[in-house]
């Protein structure tokens, strides 16, 4: 089990660097279209900053900012959100994931509504990876077990 | 001679020095070490490759991502051998 770390200089450039991670994931996932990257790197970057958090404050204070149930949630909530899009554009009679039939809903032109779906499936994406980084790095350094189910299993370790 | 790519060429053959470090290095800090020193030269190397090719805002965005998981790995090994109990 990780444990908070007793130096105090890894504490504090790390609590000083993970909001100016989190914002550059932002920024990496809505500028994705121009730039290199997108979902999928701007979710690893922003499950990077989650990673790191745990690794210098330890489990027990991790798991108050972000839980293996949250993440499981908002994995699955990005998930919801890519195939929401793509179901809402074969709603509007177009193809799976064919943003061009949002534009009547949104009530812009197709090119923007196009624009803007992209833009809503790479914020999906994002979600669903930054939680499955998350929950693959929780249970590994766990080991599947966390403190409170040790009593239950009799594990020692 | 484009002098970015001379000081590119010159940062590239350092990193080979990193690297006898990183494979014959006694002890696993000298390793952690050479490895940190390694991304740190690989950052520079992609900055200047986004100057030869006229486009730093994109090679900008790709060394801090760089720089960011290489401060992130690094601290990943030093906690896990901390946890083994190994320094």
């Amino acid at each position: 089990m990780i444990s908070i770390t007793d130096d105090i200089i890894i504490r504090t450039v790390s609590r000083v660097l993970i909001p100016f991670i989190q914002v550059y994931a932002l920024y990496v996932i809505m500028h994705g279209h121009h730039s290199p990257g997108g979902g999928f790197q701007g979710g690893v970057i922003l499950g990077a900053s989650f990673i790191l958090y745990l690794i210098t404050h330890g489990l027990e204070e991790a798991k108050e900012r972000m839980s293996e149930l949250k993440a499981g949630l908002l994995s699955t909530f990005g998930i919801l959100l890519y195939s929401g899009i793509g179901l809402l554009c074969l709603i509007m009679g177009r193809n799976y994931l064919d943003y061009g039939g949002l534009s009547t809903l949104l009530k812009v032109i197709p090119a923007q509504a196009r624009s803007l779906g992209i833009l809503g499936i790479e914020i999906g994406v994002g979600i669903a990876v930054m939680g499955v980084m998350f929950s693959v790095f929780f249970d590994i350094s766990t080991g599947g077990i966390l403190p409170e189910d040790e009593e239950d299993l009799g594990v020692n370790r | 001679m484009n002098i970015f790519l001379l000081f590119g060429m010159g940062l590239f053959s350092l990193v080979f020095l990193c690297l006898y470090r990183a494979v014959f290095g006694p002890g696993v800090l000298n390793r952690i070490a050479a490895i940190s020193a390694i991304g740190t030269k690989t950052l520079v190397i992609l900055l200047l490759m986004g100057f030869i090719y006229n486009r730093v805002e994109m090679f900008v965005d790709i060394s801090m991502v760089y720089a960011l998981l290489n401060f992130i790995g690094t601290i990943t090994a030093a906690k896990y051998l901390e946890m083994k109990g190994e320094l």
